[in-house]
């Protein structure tokens, strides 16, 4: 039994050790959509933020410097989205594709000079003072800062969004327009602001993954996982509170590709490695009948966005 | 008299302002590309120029331009046909790779068959193939209410992951001593190309289907009837027509559309089946559908110009040293400014009426 | 009058100035990811380089990023079209496409890394860097306490489970209890999936890791990070493991590349598969990390030698296979070692 739960602690630190950058991004893009947008252009701010986050901190020698930059590359890249979206009033899914695009070619253009470059690394969190900290710290310490970042970040989220008057009018902007007309409010503002702080949490998702977990630059590095964060922002049903367990679900399907080809089992990797898209797939069709009446806890104004586009 | 002259100026009015939009995108898209070489230090007019002759500026280039062209505009319609219905799949890449696979299983099948069995036979192997990886989203989405983008999302990630699987195990040639891909297709397998150079009956193809699906859509009943599902979905129901049944035509339809222009490649570009077939036309198929305004019949036009701005990158390479990535920025930039444009275009036109 | 003829001989010493200058013999690369990935493609490039500064009368280009499918044909016929008279694939899946347009340009010489086939005018080049990868084996063998090994790769073809094998048995010489797991990543290049299969790995106990992917860097931080050994492949990464390098397998394509060239310029070539190994220098140790103690180091480099002068075959035979199967008694032939389809017991790990 005991072995057990060590296994299973074992995988919960795999599981979230690999997914956090693309549980930063799922928790962004959560935000984005309960305020009635959809920004599909998460994967190229994440590879912008990726690609700033090494460049910086390269020439600063400094891996904090590296993260906060990626933040602001991630903020940058949104700006374009929200203001095709806002400003122009074009379609969202369009605008979206046309950021990934852009963040894509510019990462993989300017990236050229930084990759097979070291770069500083965070020390690890075990010699500091965090490990000290009785009964939490050996809990915290192994994982890097950037993980403990991400996953603070889901309280505050979440609290922000469902206990707050600010989160209530987010919501609203998100649920119907009208609505937040009628309280006085412009829903166009919290749209804007939510469009670019899913783009702070992509671009930090990205500087995580480069500056952080792997510690180098690589061409299109995110392999997808930003697009894949949009998706799992539907399995989590766009609540903050659950963006953990379905980013969890994704970095542990991978990470038991791995596992299962160590343990030998006889399955072809290529196949196993299709069980991270799987999964989410899986998750949805079954949560389908209880949803099938609320439509999912998809947010009113997202419907619209679907419903208009094409 | 005076009415005559008046109506004619307002047709040419009407015209022209239709047209100008046109000529804002090609204006500022052209200013972008020049404001790109400048920021990187390349000679921007003489750039552009090689640029563009790299795309269409002898028989070679417009020939490498058309072999693009070809599969772009059957994944841009295997994206504008369910739009018209208001779905937004982004599944070309994986309907193209289904299609690859099912086509080449059929090859692999009937190897000694004679070509006019076994070519027609492939390429019913490959729509087949693309029309059940769109079937697949389209049950996902009736059956189980998953959002269609997400899943073809998610699909194509798979299908790429199982044509890997074979070329590596099952179906990998032994001869190719370990190399990831497929025996050779025997010639019958293998589609007739055109005057001396890599298109492919392929392109005929496509443009044929553009037509057709243009026809479909504009004049035939089923066409009136998405037109109605789309716009008005309760007077839709009232008439008897099921939003079910035609989610699922309209993205099998395409998924067959998706699936020809994969196997294709396979057969007549690569040969053989391998990973990477599909390239970037999944993404740049969306790109060109939405730049047509999911319009059957421009998106002939815009293909082909794509396909140059994708063939011609080459170029950018050869003569200054701009790396691959510099297509990408430039078809971004094309998207961005074809999205403000036209939105902005139809709010001003909304106001002027 | 006078002015004309002044023109026309102008005209003409311009011209014979500027044909000289263009006799420069146009030397293209095409490579399959980016050339600065401390890997496979940055060895190719180092090779082109040299091939620029050792020889006059040439002047090189290079394609960065072209995926193996049909966009390297039109690459490659844009150089062709664009004058450019030798032309490197250097990445395997590019010889189909190579050898088409060897067929339609016969004037064009092709010099394919790695391939199989050659034709008239398209000869092929590589190197038995598994060699160099026994005795980075050898040196982990001697190197680890725990007696595991790990080895990260992306594509079960011939020369990754070359390397793999080459690796394997290497470390046996030395050690017959070690065992090397293999984890696939499915891709040339994932720098997430390498961190966590290095991680996986390290978790489960083994202390050296090394790998075939197209660059070590992210395994070999990994490593760093955890506090296990590191060997390299394709290029020296010792700088982003100051204390867990131990060694690596590196290419030296340079000289292979001028003798190359040079023969095609005086008319000696031939279309063959030119193999280099440790004795001509087309593959070559790193140096050994500063935690290689000096008798690990005098041993590994015994075994070099004994290589180079022929007095080592690291195919010598027993070779056995997984399920216990002898497959070769005496030396395998250099056939079955070039289409290597399995993997040597002492391998954990099955072929996805």
């Amino acid at each position: 039994m005991e072995m057990l739960w060590t296994e299973l602690g074992i995988m919960f630190v795999i599981a979230l050790r690999s997914a956090s950058p693309l549980l930063a991004v799922v928790i962004g893009e959560t935000l984005t959509q309960r305020a009635g947008v959809i920004n599909l252009g998460v994967e190229g701010q994440m590879l912008l933020g990726a690609l700033t986050g090494v460049a910086v901190t390269f020439h600063t020698a400094s891996p904090v410097m590296g993260l906060l930059a990626g933040c602001m590359a991630g903020l940058s890249l949104s700006l374009l989205h929200a203001w095709l979206v806002l400003g122009f009033k074009a379609n969202q899914i369009a605008s979206g594709i046309a950021v990934l695009m852009l963040g894509s070619g510019i990462s993989a253009f300017y990236g050229i000079p930084y990759v097979g470059q070291r770069i500083e690394r965070f020390e690890s969190l075990k010699t500091s003072w965090l490990a000290d900290i009785p009964l939490l710290g050996p809990v915290v310490s192994p994982f890097s800062p950037t993980v403990l970042i991400t996953v603070l970040l889901i309280p505050v989220a979440g609290v922000l969004l469902y206990r707050t008057r600010w989160g209530l009018r987010w919501r609203a902007a998100g649920e119907s327009p009208e609505i937040s007309r009628n309280l006085g409010e412009n829903p166009r503002r919290y749209q804007l602001i939510a469009i670019c702080l899913g783009g702070l949490l992509s671009g930090f998702g990205g500087a995580a993954l480069s500056v952080d977990y792997t510690a180098n630059w690589v061409e299109g590095m995110t392999n997808g996982q930003g697009l894949l964060a949009v998706g799992l922002v539907i399995v989590a049903r766009w609540n903050p509170w659950l963006t953990l367990p379905a980013a969890l679900l994704f970095g542990a399907a991978q990470a038991m590709n791995l596992r299962l080809q160590s343990w030998g089992v006889d399955i072809s990797s290529y196949l196993l490695a299709t069980l991270p898209y799987v999964l989410p797939l899986a998750v949805m069709a079954l949560s389908y009948r209880s949803l099938r009446h609320t439509g999912g806890g998809m947010p009113e104004g997202l419907k619209a966005v679907f419903a208009r586009s094409a | 008299m005076p009415s005559a002259i008046h109506s004619r100026a307002s047709r040419l009015t009407a015209r022209l302002r239709t047209l100008l939009p046109l000529a804002l995108i090609v204006v500022l898209f052209v200013l972008a590309c020049l404001a790109f070489f400048m920021i990187n230090d390349r000679a921007p007019l003489s750039l552009f120029m090689q640029m563009v002759a790299g795309g269409f500026g002898d028989f070679y280039s417009l020939s490498e331009s058309l072999v693009q062209a070809g599969p772009i505009m059957l994944t841009a319609m295997a994206v504008a046909l369910p739009a018209r219905l208001g779905l937004i799949s982004v599944g070309g890449e994986g309907q193209m790779y289904a299609g690859a696979v099912l086509g080449t299983g059929v090859v692999l099948l009937g190897f000694d068959w004679p070509g006019f069995l076994l070519m027609p036979l492939m390429l019913l192997g490959g729509m087949l193939g693309g029309a059940l990886y769109g079937l697949m989203p389209a049950l996902l989405k009736t059956r189980l209410g998953i959002n269609e983008t997400i899943a073809t999302l998610l699909l194509n990630y798979i299908a790429l992951l199982l044509v890997s699987f074979l070329v590596h195990g099952p179906w990998r040639n032994p001869a190719s001593l370990g190399w990831p891909a497929t025996i050779e297709f025997p010639s019958g397998a293998v589609l007739p190309t055109l005057w001396a150079s890599r298109m492919h009956v392929g392109l005929i193809l496509a443009v044929c289907i553009a037509f057709a699906m243009h026809w479909l859509v504009t004049h035939s009943r089923w066409g009136l009837a998405l037109h109605v599902l789309r716009s008005n979905p309760r007077a839709g129901a009232t008439a008897g027509l099921s939003h079910t049944t035609n989610v699922v035509l309209v993205l099998c339809l395409g998924g067959l559309l998706a699936g020809l222009a994969g196997i294709a490649e396979a057969s007549v570009i690569h040969g053989r089946l391998q990973a990477g077939i599909a390239g970037t036309y999944g993404l740049t198929g969306f790109l060109v559908a939405w730049l047509a305004g999911q319009h059957f019949l421009r998106i002939i036009p815009i293909s082909v110009l794509m396909g140059g701005l994708l063939a011609s990158a080459d170029t950018l390479q050869l003569f200054a040293q701009l790396p691959a990535a510099s297509a990408v920025i430039l078809q971004a930039t094309l998207f961005a400014i074809v999205l403000a444009v036209n939105a902005h275009w139809s709010k001003h036109q909304r106001r002027s009426t | 009058m006078k002015n004309l003829k002044t023109l026309f001989l102008f005209t003409t010493l311009s011209m014979t100035a500027l044909s000289d200058a263009l006799a420069d013999t146009r030397v293209g690369f095409v490579y399959v990811g980016p050339r600065t990935d401390f890997g496979y493609n940055y060895a190719q490039d180092q090779g082109r380089q040299y091939l620029d500064e050792h020889m006059d009368n040439v002047s090189t280009l290079y394609f960065e990023n072209v995926p193996e499918n049909a966009e390297v044909q039109r690459v490659m016929e844009r150089m062709i079209r664009n004058g450019v008279d030798i032309i490197f694939p250097t990445s395997y899946g590019y010889l189909d496409p190579a050898l088409d347009l060897a067929r339609r340009y016969p004037d064009t010489t092709f010099v394919h890394s790695g391939g199989l086939k050659t034709a008239d005018n398209l000869s092929t080049y590589f190197a038995d860097i598994d060699q160099a990868m026994y005795l980075t084996g050898m040196t982990a063998g001697l190197m680890t306490e725990t007696d595991r090994l790990g080895f990260i790769a992306a594509h079960p073809i011939p020369q990754v489970l070359r390397n793999i094998n080459a690796f394997a048995r290497g470390a046996q010489s030395v050690n017959p209890d070690v065992t090397t797991s293999v984890i696939w990543t499915a891709q040339w290049s994932n720098p997430t999936a390498e961190s966590e299969a290095a991680n996986t790995l390290i978790d489960n106990g083994a202390d050296v890791l090394a790998g075939h992917v197209d660059s070590p860097i992210n395994y070999t931080q990994t490593a760093e990070q955890r506090g296990v050994y590191a060997v390299g492949y394709h290029a020296d990464a010792s700088k982003f493991a100051p204390q867990g390098w131990l060694v690596g397998a590196e290419w030296n394509w340079g000289p292979m590349m001028v003798d190359i060239v040079t023969s095609i310029q005086d008319g000696t070539w031939e279309p063959t598969h030119l193999r280099g190994n440790l004795t001509t220098g087309a593959t070559q140790l790193t140096e050994f990390g500063d935690n290689v103690p000096e008798e690990v180091r005098e041993r590994v480099l015994q075994a070099r030698d004994e290589i180079m002068a022929g007095d080592l075959h690291i195919w010598h035979g027993p070779v056995v296979d997984q399920t216990g199967n002898e497959l070769y008694s005496d030396e395998m032939p250099m056939e079955a070692v070039e289409s290597m389809d399995f993997l040597v017991q002492g391998v954990q790990g099955r072929l996805p």
